[in-house]
């Protein structure tokens, strides 16, 4: 009878143990599926760096504390490898892992693949990509980081068409929805400007752009937008074009690259005269950023600009989380995230938008930079103040 | 007329490479018997040996690519003798061999240097200009090497007595064997000739478009589709295969546009296949 007792008593002291580390267990797993190879890797490692960082920083400062707990924040990386299946993929195995929260993935075949199995298991994501259906009301856990070129290639076209004379432009991207919606947009840019635009497309895993080149050049084509090719093929294609003689300026209406475009190319002398759309306006705020970087994970921060925007995009998904006061529920978390203001303690405030693109208010909109490279020489970056549809 | 004659200047520069990547793929199959699916990571290595020789180590650009091919030649004859010996007989071995030797190439050019490609510039810079017609110096330099290449290959498989003895095999081990040719020396020597020519092929090409990480899986595709088209395992019919993808792809491309370019390169490979399945020069039945 005692020793009964005895183990009803042990039993229950240790199954109160483990109900009580039950609770006060709070582990975040954000899921992150990257693209870490092909040329589109450099958004990719931005992607990857700015969540890990982000995961450190909220845990160093306990910035996410639920029902009194601070909760850790750990990582899981998969290669999405910029496509539809890739990202379905990564997708897939990140669920097998219970995992409910996801930043990215980047580019659009990635986002076209990634919806169904995220809406399907129920998580909550914060994706980049361009394309013209990169969120809406079919998926109402999907958020955007950014604004697109819809938002910012006329104001850069505007700088480009004060600074250099054109009428005629051609835009080259690869001829899948990670291109044709970009190409398509930046056009009706353009054409509303009165340039004329002829559209080149080309297979994703062309290596020599040669025949493209010479297909732009007999267009007789006084401008060029790269628009979203990915910075590896864009290098390639800058340093070919400028090798068959076109002299005109050079736009690059999608992500950001430009330095490793520049060493694919040749050099900034080979750029000549390019102008591209920057993320941020780098200011005394966001160099504070790149040094909390530096501190915290002791290297320097991923080179791509998207860096940035995937930090206040990871930061926002926190603040969403810690509103919610739940740490795997994609709803109530969607929820929470549409009542925050966008603000980052960097960057500052920006807007929800996307009403009238998307047909759902769940675009972050904040200030970015309008960079130019002329004669071969950088220039300060211009900034632009973020885009509002009020 | 310049667009057209510079077009075929594209395709003729493509089938230049290509002749070189798909003759040490057919050399590989001709001789071994052997689909080598880590051929495209032989020539990113290269590429990357040839990077860190000239821009890290500042050796001259000549060199660093000498380096190139003398190291790629080392490890595909140490691959061959070492792991794909063992498995020399059994077909879906090798391919399992193959590709996951490729694998660990890749992951292994991903780790030591990044994703991101490196500035990995030609040394020799300027266009020559005819009109609208334009061919880089870079590229002049780099069709003369591969053209010499090309010769090389073809005096040592058909002039040499090494040659000789590994078109015997080629043609019918058993009996080549029994004549007294060695396979521990000749399997893996044809291995390394081929490994150093897309080594070598990577340390010439990768400067005058992008080096990075993934730029073998083209490279695989494009060897393969020359060598199938071209009659597996067949020297001449590797090269006018080489030089038929260049100047289809290059002419479709500019003619009927970039995405369409290699569609037209596939369809026209799949009729010239179900017309001749052996391919252009191949044979009908492989014998050894």
């Amino acid at each position: 009878m005692t020793i009964g007792l005895g183990r009803l008593v042990c039993g229950s002291l240790l199954a109160s143990a483990g109900f009580v580390g039950a609770v006060s267990a709070c582990e975040l797993k954000i899921g992150v599926p990257a693209v870490l190879s092909g040329p589109a890797a450099q958004w990719g490692i931005a992607l990857r760096g700015a969540t890990e960082f982000v995961a450190k920083e909220t845990m160093e400062e306990k910035r996410l504390v639920i029902n009194g707990v601070a909760c850790t924040v750990s990582v899981k990386s998969i290669d999405s490898k910029y496509s539809a299946e890739g990202a379905a993929s990564a997708t897939s195995a990140l669920a097998a892992e219970g995992i409910k929260v996801i930043i990215g993935p980047v580019g659009s075949p990635e986002v076209t693949g990634f919806k169904p199995v995220a809406t399907r298991n129920r998580m909550v994501a914060m994706v980049n990509s361009f394309a013209k259906n990169s969120i809406g009301p079919e998926w109402p856990t999907v958020f955007h980081i950014g604004p697109g070129p819809s938002g910012w290639a006329a104001p850069i076209i505007d700088v480009g068409l004060q600074r250099y004379k054109f009428k005629t432009a051609a835009i080259v991207a690869p001829n899948d929805q990670g291109g044709t919606d970009i190409a398509s947009v930046n056009a009706d840019i353009f054409k509303q400007r009165g340039v004329t635009v002829t559209e080149e497309y080309y297979q994703r895993g062309t290596t020599n752009f040669a025949p493209i080149v010479t297909r732009i050049m007999a267009s007789n084509a006084e401008a060029l937008d790269l628009a979203s090719s990915p910075a590896g093929d864009a290098g390639i294609i800058v340093k070919q074009i400028r090798q068959a003689g076109f002299t005109g300026p050079i736009f690059r209406l999608g992500g950001p690259g430009t330095d490793e475009i520049a060493r694919v190319a040749g050099g900034l002398d080979i750029l000549k005269d390019f102008l591209w759309y920057e993320p941020v306006y780098m200011d005394d705020n966001m160099r504070a950023l790149e040094q909390k970087y530096e501190k915290l994970m002791g290297s320097v921060r991923p080179e791509n600009s998207d860096f940035f925007r995937w930090t206040f995009a990871a930061r926002m998904m926190i603040k969403a989380i810690q509103a919610a006061g739940t740490i795997d529920n994609a709803e109530k978390i969607a929820a929470a995230m549409r009542t925050l203001p966008v603000e980052d303690e960097h960057i500052g405030k920006g807007y929800w938008i996307g009403q009238k693109f998307f047909g759902i208010n769940q675009e972050m909109s904040y200030p970015f930079a309008i960079g130019v490279i002329q004669g071969g020489v950088k220039q300060p970056l211009i900034r632009a103040e973020a885009v509002s549809e009020k | 007329m310049e667009s057209f004659i510079a077009t075929g200047l594209i395709g003729i520069s493509l089938g230049t490479q290509y002749t070189l990547l798909a003759l040490g793929f057919t050399l590989i199959f001709g001789i071994l018997g052997v689909v080598n699916f880590a051929h495209g990571g032989f020539y990113v290595m290269g590429g990357y040996v040839a990077y860190y020789c000239n821009v890290i180590l500042g050796l001259p650009y000549p060199v660093a690519v000498l380096m190139a091919m003398l190291s790629m030649a080392a490890l595909g004859w140490l691959f061959e003798a070492f792991i794909l010996e063992r498995v020399i007989e059994d077909h879906q071995a090798t391919l399992m061999v193959t590709m996951g030797f490729y694998l660990v190439m890749a992951t292994a050019i991903l780790m030591i240097f990044g994703a991101e490609s490196p500035q990995f510039p030609f040394p020799v810079t300027g266009v020559w200009r005819l009109g609208g017609i334009y061919f880089p110096y870079a590229n002049m330099i780099v069709l003369g090497a591969c053209l010499a290449a090309i010769v090389f290959v073809y005096w040592l498989v058909y002039r040499t007595n090494i040659g000789r003895g590994m078109r015997a095999m080629s043609e019918d081990l058993p009996v080549a064997s029994a004549l007294g040719m060695r396979t521990k020396a000749l399997f893996p020597f044809a291995f390394a000739l081929a490994t150093g020519l897309a080594g070598g092929t990577g340390a010439l090409v990768t400067p005058i478009l992008a080096l990075a990480p993934h730029v073998g899986d083209s490279v695989l595709a494009f060897s393969f589709l020359t060598v199938i088209l071209g009659g597996l395992g067949s020297v001449t019919g590797a090269t006018c295969a080489a030089f038929i993808v260049g100047l289809i792809e290059a002419y479709a491309a500019v003619y009927l546009g970039g995405s369409k370019g290699a569609l037209t390169l596939f369809a026209l490979v799949l009729i010239i296949l179900v017309v001749r399945p052996q391919g252009l020069l191949g044979r009908e039945v492989r014998r050894s």
